[in-house]
């Protein structure tokens, strides 16, 4: 299958509506159950080669120290993985609105990463599937680790992949100090077969 | 008569689908703009009746251009169109004067009974009418 480098500048814009859709779907979850308006950016969506990798990681968050979630998705010949990155400081204030006393110990703070990332990743993952028609099983999520620097979080010396299609999310919580990001991640193989299906969508 | 119709949204595709989604039997003349910014400059020269709303976009956001629209008591009626579907930005567009909320991707039905609610369109006869044939 040949290389895709590039988006063209409608597959690009296509992703990022499919995206702000899906999005505000999560959002809307995440609000109802913290009961707070979450405020939504433009989402930004590249192909990225995997020396860049981490350079987009660290641009995403320059926080010393983070805590990240994984999970996999795939259905239709498409795979991939979203990341939820939080700041470590966003902790104190999702406690208080999750009606935490005060955290307590790492595994609250896992506990509220889980709940967190679960509304946040299925739904942005199960919206873009409504979209395109397909529906993405998910794997669980894994907690890829704890108060660490993002760069120890995540490492490129084993990835096998040469590039990746990655659209960022920055979620932050209007009136609270609580930041994260969703970072979904497309294998190149399956960004053939997206950009195939959203070529109705374009068509004129 | 043809009706001044602005689509405002910086997504090319969410303008495409958002014109295709009018009624098919609506004369419309319609101004595409990619922010708040250009909306704003088409509604002040005049003669636009309705606007179609994006609320995710540069330069000048959905929010920020319903103040802008009030601020200047410009004549043009809002209806939003956001894939961001928190009821707190329901809430927000409709006080800062948005008429109606549709949430993305936009349905046709939702439009059309949108069109029909406030006057911009005449609703559809019903089928004993079209039956009947010679009623009025």
């Amino acid at each position: 299958m040949s290389e895709i480098t590039a988006l063209t500048e409608d597959e690009r814009d296509c992703y990022q509506e499919i995206t702000n859709v899906a999005m505000g779907q999560a959002a809307d979850r995440l609000a109802r159950l913290l009961n707070v308006y979450v405020v939504l950016p433009i989402p930004n969506v590249n192909i990225i080669e995997r020396s860049e990798f981490k350079m987009t990681i660290k641009s995403l968050e320059d926080a010393p120290s983070v805590s990240a979630v994984c999970q996999g998705f795939i259905g239709a010949g498409i795979a991939g993985e979203a990341l939820l990155i939080f700041n470590d400081l966003s902790f104190s204030d999702i406690a208080k609105l999750l009606d935490y006393e005060s955290v307590q110990n790492s595994n609250e703070e896992l506990e509220m990463l889980m709940d967190v990332a679960n509304v946040l990743n299925g739904a942005c993952i199960q919206g873009i599937g409504k979209q395109l028609d397909i529906n993405f099983s998910q794997s669980h999520p894994v907690v890829l680790g704890q108060h660490r620097p993002i760069s120890e979080l995540l490492d490129d010396k084993h990835a096998t992949w040469e590039r990746t299609m990655a659209i960022e999310i920055n979620y932050t919580i209007e009136d609270h100090n609580v930041n994260c990001d969703l970072l979904l991640l497309f294998t190149e193989e399956s960004v053939h077969h997206m950009n195939r299906l959203i070529s109705f969508l374009l068509e004129d | 008569m043809t009706t001044k119709v602005i689509i405002c949204d910086d997504s090319n595709m969410a303008r495409k689908q958002m014109s295709r989604s009018l009624p098919d039997d609506w004369p419309t003349e319609i101004t595409l703009a990619k922010n708040g910014a250009e909306a704003i400059e088409v509604i002040k020269k005049g003669g636009q009746e309705l606007m179609f709303l994006d609320l995710t976009m540069p330069v000048m956001d959905g929010y920020q251009t319903l103040e802008a629209i009030r601020k200047d008591d410009l004549p043009i009626m809002v209806i939003v169109v956001s894939g961001d579907i928190q009821p707190e930005a329901r809430d927000r567009v409709k006080k800062l004067g948005a008429i109606e909320f549709i949430k993305k991707p936009v349905d046709k039905d939702k439009i059309k009974s949108v069109l029909i609610e406030y006057g911009m369109i005449e609703p559809p006869s019903s089928p004993e009418e079209n039956a009947g044939g010679d009623n009025e």
